[in-house]
């Protein structure tokens, strides 16, 4: 480890995040007239980012900045964000802060007119910043933090004109699916975290062979799942092409240099976890090389420019996990970095050509090469270097990925990664000669301004030249490829020119008569595979269904029974009353009753028997009373007897009362 | 220090109550001044908190000695941050009423009783004491909600009350209980003796006064199924009360768990650990898929409540130091983030006088400020990292891995995290009928935020911030206090 801490670093993502935050509070008309900053600081953190490349030159996969920021303390551990930036992180910096300086100062002039303009320089700031925080960092923690802000920036990103329902629509659906993947994500951090007690991705990449075969392996399924959330493999691919909603420019972000490369980006670093499970390691093969091809494959049955780039960047993604799958972190990036560069200049070109035919069609496009000359050798450059032309970048990364499948002599692979680099160059090669050949159809069409070319000459230029870099890279990042291989690059290039005749022979329509034959094809290729209507009718709807009848569920029998007590236990009271009344009362007015019965019977009985007899025994008592008198000779002595007999009594009721 | 925390608020109601009908207009001056005062206090209070330090502001004073019945406060970790909070949010609930003029005089009354219950549960250390400001604050929100609720307030307003009551019958006899086994209602001597000496209460007399605490605080929670109270006191009640409760109440169910039955009924929280597991998640879930369906907007936030609130109990379900910290996040961040929403709701219904999501749209075009808030606010209760809401879903989430591997029921854990992913679902499905879209007829022409309304927010904003990027600002409170009972549960960090 160098000695020293290239603290610098920090301004790279520090700069745009300080101008999120700046323009975040601002009014609106103050943000749009403040725009230019945010162009401005990329391209400060752009030349931070370049002159530490060259300058720090590391050579090795070692720090030349570490930093900890404890978020907190659980236990006896500190849990860390840790900031770990290597040769990787250096060159992916260099990645996203050049194409984002291209897209903003693209934007310029993209989105000068929008009323939000503002708001969208802002937007662009954190998103690009998260991402630059995002390489930057050494735990999976902080990857996973930065992760979530920019499935928000990605969100507000493709909802940007939230007024009308395409958009809306759009950005709801990208922001779920991808949440849908990062489920993968929490689970595997609880995984790991019960391991190691860690996020740090050095420190759990060194303890997981010591793990229990199966935590490691929930641990990359979950990563994995996350990541083709993230990086639109099958089958949660159906976020990306609706993604189109939104601005051009903002597009060119998602798909090139943020988001999206974020998956294989965090795939790339914990590819020792995933080795440990060979299983894992075969599935993202697999996921790679259908999504490749399907992505390839449903590019050749779309008619606008933007869904036939979208597709074209499913395909590519997938190409990096075939890479990902047979164990080659440096082929998945490196294809990761030269497809950013070529991408972002294939959608920022495609926004330029939107704006001069106002349609998205290919099919209504045609003849542009001689109106836009500058626009078409640069869009070339991009769509040759995605077909995989030599000696456009395109072509060395994708060799590279080919060489390490044949390497790995996964021959079942290889063919379908040559049959995914036909269809490529077929759909590339159709779409092209469409735009730019043939009659023109569009009236008034021109260059965009120099803030249009500009970016798309640098980029181009990227393009054109980075082939160089292509040991460099492996060099730079202390990882020996197993390129090049003479033998894959013939049959590469065999490959691009039958894509490149098929699409000719498409676009003359040499192939229109098997149309009707092969209509069921069409049909699946245009419902895109059915995934969307799979996800529609499979999840989407019945959840609906679900959490109505879950409701009526809560509110009728979960409340109901609550509900339910308490009728019964209203009932019980009125019962009680009831029984109070009635019996409990009864009782006490029938004993009442019954008495005064036996009153009144004794009243009869002491009237007709009793008195009766007093008033026959009258004479008799008369008799005795006067007998008594005379026995009551002395008043003292009664007194005297009365006296007693009271004191007793009051005495035996204070003993009484006192025991008690 | 905390006696006047506590008791200062009544103080409020007094001169609430004093106030000549003339002059009840300035009944939310008092109230205002009050909740002012014990926002400052609190702030004074966590200035003076020893970090780890136990039980701390104690008073003790015999109260009724024949039977050792103290008043005995004081503040952990765990307990101090629900008090800061819920000064805070009295305070700001006190702002938000601003323009209450109906009986403001018995209104403002009956919200500083509040305040006044709420912080007494949070800092009584005897049962007896704890048990008085537990019921204490049921009287003030049912007039609340009786006097200034919606169209069903009368019967919303019953349910809550007997509800709860119903639950905290159990929790007395738990209480009464607790007493006749061991002979003191000091709470902290109780757990003391519990971490000191296994099975300090028999483990037979433990499950029954467990499960009599568990069904009292599980209602309080509200956990699933037992919530059924809470959607319908939410609708009816005003903004304030709404946001107190969902901000407050809710939380003494979890503080309750936390501070009484894992400690002083360790063993038998063991039993009861699946059941509470199991039943968290299905809260989480369930809370998650109903509010997916709902029709007004309060009544969508009202049921987000189950499904966070299911977050916390998760985490007290794993009986970690972790699962304790996720718990306590959960908490505040849940209190901090609901309330701003219970808020917003509260303010775009008093512009339109609807909370029907069909009639709301377009908000984000009439009314941007409101709308860059209410997204903020769905965003944190969807638990986005760098906002508060991801650190206690996320701990819980890594709290139940750990806590659950011994009763083999780790795979609850996906299923939570499913539920994060539902969480998602409700907030953007509400947001893009509320908030986007073009406006719709009764958002048409209604103005923004004006300034007092956005010092309501403000502050929660800021906090949400602030623990969403530095957990320990939080969990360094927490963490000591969390780890104490962790120990007298014996599963470790």
């Amino acid at each position: 480890m160098s000695s020293t801490m290239s603290y610098y670093l920090l301004l790279i993502p520090l700069i745009p995040t300080l101008v999120f935050a700046a323009l975040l509070f601002l009014p609106r008309d103050l943000r749009n007239r403040l725009m230019y900053v945010s162009p401005i600081a990329m391209g400060t953190s752009a030349l931070i980012s370049i002159i530490a490349g060259l300058t720090e030159f590391p050579g090795g996969p070692y720090s030349i900045l570490r930093l900890d920021y404890r978020l907190a303390t659980l236990g006896e551990m500190p849990l860390n964000l840790t900031i770990d930036v290597g040769p990787l992180s250096l060159i992916m910096l260099v990645m996203v802060t050049v194409i984002g300086t291209c897209v903003q100062v693209y934007s310029l002039s993209y989105m000068k007119d929008d009323e939000r303009r503002g708001w969208y320089f802002t937007v662009m700031s954190l998103f690009t910043a998260a991402m630059l925080l995002l390489v930057m960092s050494g735990d999976l923690l902080l990857i996973f933090a930065m992760w979530e802000i920019m499935g928000l920036c990605s969100y507000m990103l493709i909802g940007f004109w939230y007024k009308e329902k395409a958009p809306r629509r759009a950005s709801q659906k990208a922001f779920l699916v991808t949440r849908a993947g990062d489920g993968g994500f929490f689970v595997a951090l609880a995984a790991i975290y019960a391991a190691c007690g860690t996020f740090n991705i050095n420190d759990i990449l060194a303890s997981a062979p010591g793990w229990a075969p199966w935590v490691a392996a929930v641990a990359a399924l979950g990563l994995l799942w996350a990541a083709m959330g993230k990086s639109a493999q099958l089958p949660l691919s159906v976020w990306l092409p609706d993604a189109m909603a939104g601005p051009t420019p903002g597009s060119a972000l998602i798909h090139a240099a943020t988001m999206v490369a974020a998956g294989v980006f965090m795939v790339a670093r914990m590819l020792p976890l995933f080795e440990l499970t060979p299983f894992v390691l075969t599935i993202t093969l697999w996921i790679g090389v259908a999504t490749a091809l399907f992505g390839a494959i449903l590019a050749c049955f779309q008619n606008d420019i933007k869904k036939v780039l979208a597709y074209s960047t499913i395909s590519q993604l997938g190409v990096m996990f075939v890479a990902l799958g047979v164990g080659s972190a440096l082929a998945a990036l490196f294809h990761l970095y030269t497809h950013a560069f070529f991408k972002a200049l294939l959608f920022l070109g495609a926004g330029s050509i939107i704006h001069a035919t106002h349609t998205q069609d290919t099919r209504k496009m045609g003849g542009l090469a001689q109106k836009m000359p500058l626009t078409t050798v640069c869009f070339t450059i991009g769509a040759f270097a995605l077909a995989g032309v030599a000696p456009l970048t395109g072509f060395f990364s994708k060799d590279e990925v080919f060489a390490v499948i044949k390497y790995a002599s996964n021959y079942p692979a290889l063919v379908l990664a040559c049959a995914m680099g036909v269809t490529t160059s077929l759909y590339v090669t159709k779409m092209w000669l469409r735009v730019f050949f043939g009659k023109a159809k569009t009236p008034h069409v021109h260059e965009g301004g120099i803030l249009e070319l500009a970016p798309l000459g640098v980029l181009a230029a990227a393009t054109l030249f980075g082939g160089i870099s292509t040991r460099a890279f492996g060099d730079y990042i202390g990882d020996i490829g197993v390129w090049p291989s003479w033998y894959m690059a013939t049959i590469s290039t065999c490959v691009t020119l039958a894509g490149a005749t098929l699409g000719y022979l498409a676009v003359r329509g040499k192939f229109d008569r098997f149309k009707e034959p092969l209509r069921f094809v069409g049909a699946i290729m245009d419902n895109k595979l059915y995934l969307d209507a799979f996800y529609d009718n499979v999840i989407i709807k019945p959840y609906f269904i679900v959490s109505d009848l879950l409701w009526k569920f809560d509110e009728v029998v979960v409340d109901g029974i609550v509900n339910g007590v308490v009728a019964l236990y209203r009932r019980l009271t009125r019962l009680t009353w009831r029984f109070d009344e009635v019996v409990v009362d009864g009782a006490v007015n029938g004993t009442a009753a019954a008495y005064l019965e036996v009153t009144e019977a004794s009243r009869i009985i002491d009237e007709s028997i009793i008195d009766g007899a007093v008033n026959s025994s009258a004479t008799l008592s008369q008799r005795f009373g006067t007998l008594l008198r005379k026995a009551q000779t002395g008043k003292l002595q009664t007194y005297q007897r009365l006296a007693i007999g009271g004191l007793v009594l009051v005495l035996v009721l204070v003993v009484v009362l006192k025991g008690m | 220090m905390l006696t006047l925390i506590m008791f200062l608020p009544l103080v409020g109601v007094l001169l609430c109550a004093l106030l000549p009908k003339r002059f009840e207009g300035a009944a939310k001056y008092i109230a205002l001044f009050t909740t002012a005062a014990n926002a400052s206090l609190a702030a004074f209070l966590v200035g003076g908190f020893t970090r780890g330090g136990g039980m701390q502001f104690e008073t003790v004073i015999d109260w009724i000695p024949q039977i050792g019945m103290q008043y005995h406060v004081g503040v952990d970790g765990i307990s101090m941050p629900i008090l800061v909070l819920s000064c805070v949010l009295a305070f700001l609930a006190v702002i938000a009423s601003w323009k209450i003029d109906e009986k403001p005089k018995f209104y403002f009354a009956m919200l500083l009783l509040l305040a006044t219950g709420m912080n007494g549960v949070f800092t009584a250390l005897d049962f007896v004491l704890f048990y008085v400001f537990w019921e204490i604050v049921l009287v003030p929100m049912y007039f609340i909600i009786n006097q200034w609720g919606g169209e069903r307030r009368q019967y919303a307003a019953v349910k809550f009350f007997l509800y709860t009551f119903f639950g905290s019958v159990f929790m007395l006899v738990g209480i009464i209980a607790l007493y006749l086994q061991t002979g003191t209602f000091n709470m902290v001597e109780l757990a003391n003796g519990a971490a000191a000496l296994p099975a300090f209460v028999p483990f037979g007399f433990q499950w029954w006064v467990f499960a009599a605490f568990l069904l009292g605080f599980a209602i309080k929670v509200p956990m699933w199924p037992f919530h059924t109270w809470l959607p319908d006191a939410h609708v009816e009640a005003p903004t304030a009360a709404s946001v107190l409760l969902a901000g407050i109440m809710l939380k003494m169910g979890t503080y309750g768990l936390i501070r009484i039955a894992l400690p002083i009924l360790p063993e038998a929280f063991l039993w009861f650990q699946p059941l509470i597991a199991v039943l968290a998640v299905i809260s989480i879930i369930y809370g998650a898929i109903v509010a997916f369906a709902q029709t007004d907007v309060k009544k969508l936030v009202a049921y987000s409540s189950v499904s966070h609130m299911g977050f916390a109990m998760l985490g007290i379900a794993a009986g970690t130091a972790t699962g304790i910290n996720a718990a306590m996040a959960v908490n505040i961040s849940h209190g901090l983030t609901t309330g701003m929403l219970f808020f917003l709701v509260g303010m775009i219904y008093e512009r339109t006088h609807t909370r029907k999501i069909k009639d709301l749209r377009g908000v984000a075009a009439q009314m941007p400020i409101y709308a860059g808030l209410f997204v903020f606010a769905s965003f944190a209760s969807m638990g986005l990292p760098m906002l508060s809401g991801f650190m206690g879903e996320f701990l819980a989430l890594v709290a139940a891995w750990q806590g659950f591997a011994a009763i083999n029921m780790q795979y609850l854990t996906v299923f939570a995290a499913i539920g994060i992913l539902l969480g998602g679902a409700y907030m953007l499905w509400l947001l893009q009928r509320v908030i986007f879209g073009e406006p719709s007829e009764v958002v048409e022409g209604q103005k923004d935020l004006n300034f007092r309304e956005i010092f309501v927010l403000v502050p929660l904003a800021v906090f949400v911030v602030a623990f969403g990027v530095r957990w320990s600002l939080l969990l360094d409170y927490v963490d000591p206090a969390a780890k104490a009972i962790a120990r007298a549960i014996g599963l470790g960090a």
